[in-house]
């Protein structure tokens, strides 16, 4: 009698459920093994990848913290500040603040009066002192003109520069060239991190490209056996991938920790003062810094395995 | 009158060669093994059969010819499907090639299971069983191999290449390190095995073994095949199989 042959569905969920255990016990449970076992040898990888990964975090933090500190910086440098003459003809202010408000490249304008110039420069570091040092009011009233880009603060002080409202001794607070120069501070900052980082990370990958070598050395005859009785390669090499990657997170939880203590410190016995210096550092921004820094170590551990086993294991 | 079948090759060799540098190891060989057939492979120290064995096991790659196992061009094979090959070809060793720190019976399932993940732990551990109380080691299976003989590690290594079931069986000096009572009953075991269908190739310089069994011979004299000695026809050549 013909028929058809069913498999049922707990047998096939049975296969799956077997070859996930077989997968979680060869790649994951052999390289915990072989990690703890080889820990020795792989300690060297571990500090360097550790230091490297405290260092990343560390110039992460930094250059988040410059970076927000451009953000102010390009913030202030798109503000014009158009000194008004104390004998200034109210219906010529009063025009040339419409013709600003209109121009296409202003954002807007507001009219700051002497006394608002006087009450604010009240609330600035240092200016408190000069503020009181003269019984008549020093600061001029002033148009306060936000420019859309930065590029067009050059033309826009081109053009209020010698209204007849502007006082001529000190027309504008425009200064050439000072967002670039921080531009260019920050820029070469970056560019010395960049640099830093990718120095301690060549060192970080080859050490650990030589602990993995070792680790082949090491197990040579097992792999030999392995490959000769049809293992796949991702069987063979898995394990070493995963050894790597443990060697990554547990050198990137180490140096995630101690970023987020370091940052989380700085942040406590700075308080007030820190913020001025490191806008934007808080317990959250620690606590990612901390996870980032977990990630790039476990993708640099399994990444330097992987070189490792392409330069010297044979198929 | 009985039909004649023809039994196609389970291994075949089209003027295979392989080179190392300007050295030629093995040098424009041509021969098939059959399913069921025990064949020994002799020749002085230096005269490729190593390197013939790991051409069929894909080890190494042909310089020239072409190189089928079991429907597989192994000539032409890329290195990821390597695997594909070997779990059809069985491998023994002079020195066994056993990992220390498993038991007999585990080092035979590890073998099993890393070819095929679908195999429960009951399952390997079943067949791996089979396979040793096949080979005269079931009450051994919980042995290190330190705590076994060189015979019972040899029968280990058997044990691991056949319990795939696969088609062919290569051996290089299996009987190296063993004495001769010991090299006859791994001898047996071979025969049994090709009895049921598995082609065996043995490398050896045992020439006791190989005038005694009276089985099919392929000699190798620097790198070329210089002999193919049908079954029943082994004993004027046993001078060959000294090193």
């Amino acid at each position: 009698m013909a028929g058809n042959v069913v498999t049922p569905h707990f047998l096939r969920r049975r296969v799956v459920l077997t070859v996930a255990s077989n997968l979680v016990r060869y790649l994951f449970g052999g390289a915990a093994r072989n990690w703890a076992r080889n820990v020795g040898s792989t300690g060297p990888a571990l500090v360097s990848m550790t230091v490297l990964l405290i260092m990343s975090g560390l110039v992460g933090l930094t250059g988040f913290t410059l970076h927000n500190l451009e953000e102010i910086e390009a913030g202030q440098a798109s503000l014009l500040h158009v000194y008004l003459r104390d004998d200034a003809d109210g219906s010529d202010l009063f025009a040339l603040e419409t013709r600003l408000a209109s121009d296409p490249r202003v954002d807007s304008v507001t009219y700051v009066s002497k006394e608002e110039a006087l009450a604010r420069a009240q609330r600035m570091p240092g200016l408190p002192q000069l503020a009181d040092a003269t019984e008549s009011n020093p600061f001029p009233a002033s148009l306060d003109v936000h420019v859309k880009t930065i590029d067009d603060m050059a033309a826009i002080d081109a053009l209020v520069r010698y209204e007849s409202v502007v006082d001529p001794a000190y027309p504008t607070s425009y200064d050439r060239g000072a967002y670039q120069r921080i531009q260019v501070v920050l820029f070469g900052i970056a560019v010395a991190g960049f640099a830093f980082i990718g120095m301690l990370g060549f060192v970080a990958v080859a050490v650990t490209m030589n602990s993995i070598k070792a680790a082949i050395h090491a197990r040579r005859d097992e792999i030999a056996i392995m490959q000769l009785v049809g293992a796949p390669r991702w069987m063979v090499r898995g394990p070493f991938v995963v050894e790597g990657a443990i060697t990554g997170a547990v050198a990137g939880a180490a140096a995630g920790l101690i970023t987020f203590g370091l940052a989380m410190a700085a942040v406590a016995s700075g308080s007030g003062s820190l913020m001025q210096f490191a806008p934007g550092i808080t317990a959250t921004v620690a606590a990612l810094a901390a996870a980032i820094v977990l990630l790039a170590g476990t993708g640099l551990g399994s990444g330097s395995s992987l070189l490792s086993l392409r330069r010297h294991m044979e198929s | 009158m009985r039909p004649i079948v023809e039994v196609r090759p389970i291994v075949e060799a089209a003027a295979v060669s392989r080179s190392y540098g300007s050295r030629l190891a093995v040098d424009d060989i041509h021969f098939a093994l059959r399913p069921g057939e025990l064949t020994f492979l002799v020749g002085p120290s230096g005269a490729g059969k190593t390197t013939l064995l790991r051409l069929i096991n894909r080890e190494v790659r042909p310089t020239a010819g072409e190189m089928w196992v079991a429907g597989i061009a192994a000539h032409l094979l890329k290195p990821s499907r390597i695997a594909e090959l070997r779990r059809r070809v069985g491998v023994v060793f002079q020195d066994y090639k056993l990992l220390p720190r498993l038991t007999a019976i585990e080092n035979v399932a590890f073998a099993l299971q890393v070819a095929d993940l679908r195999l429960s732990d009951e399952q390997a551990r079943e067949r791996s069983l089979d396979a040793l109380e096949a080979v005269g080691l079931g009450d051994r299976g919980n042995a290190f191999p330190h705590q076994l003989s060189g015979g019972q590690q040899q029968r280990v290594a058997i044990a691991r290449a056949v319990v795939a079931q696969p088609p062919v069986l290569i051996a290089d000096e299996p009987t190296g390190n063993l004495d001769q009572d010991t090299a006859w009953e791994i001898m047996d075991l071979f025969e049994d095995i090709a009895a049921w269908g598995t082609a065996v190739l043995v490398a050896t310089h045992n020439v006791e073994i190989v005038t005694r069994l009276n089985r099919r011979v392929l000699t190798l004299v620097q790198g070329r095949l210089v002999r193919d000695q049908p079954a029943g026809q082994t004993g004027r050549m046993a001078w060959l199989a000294t090193s």
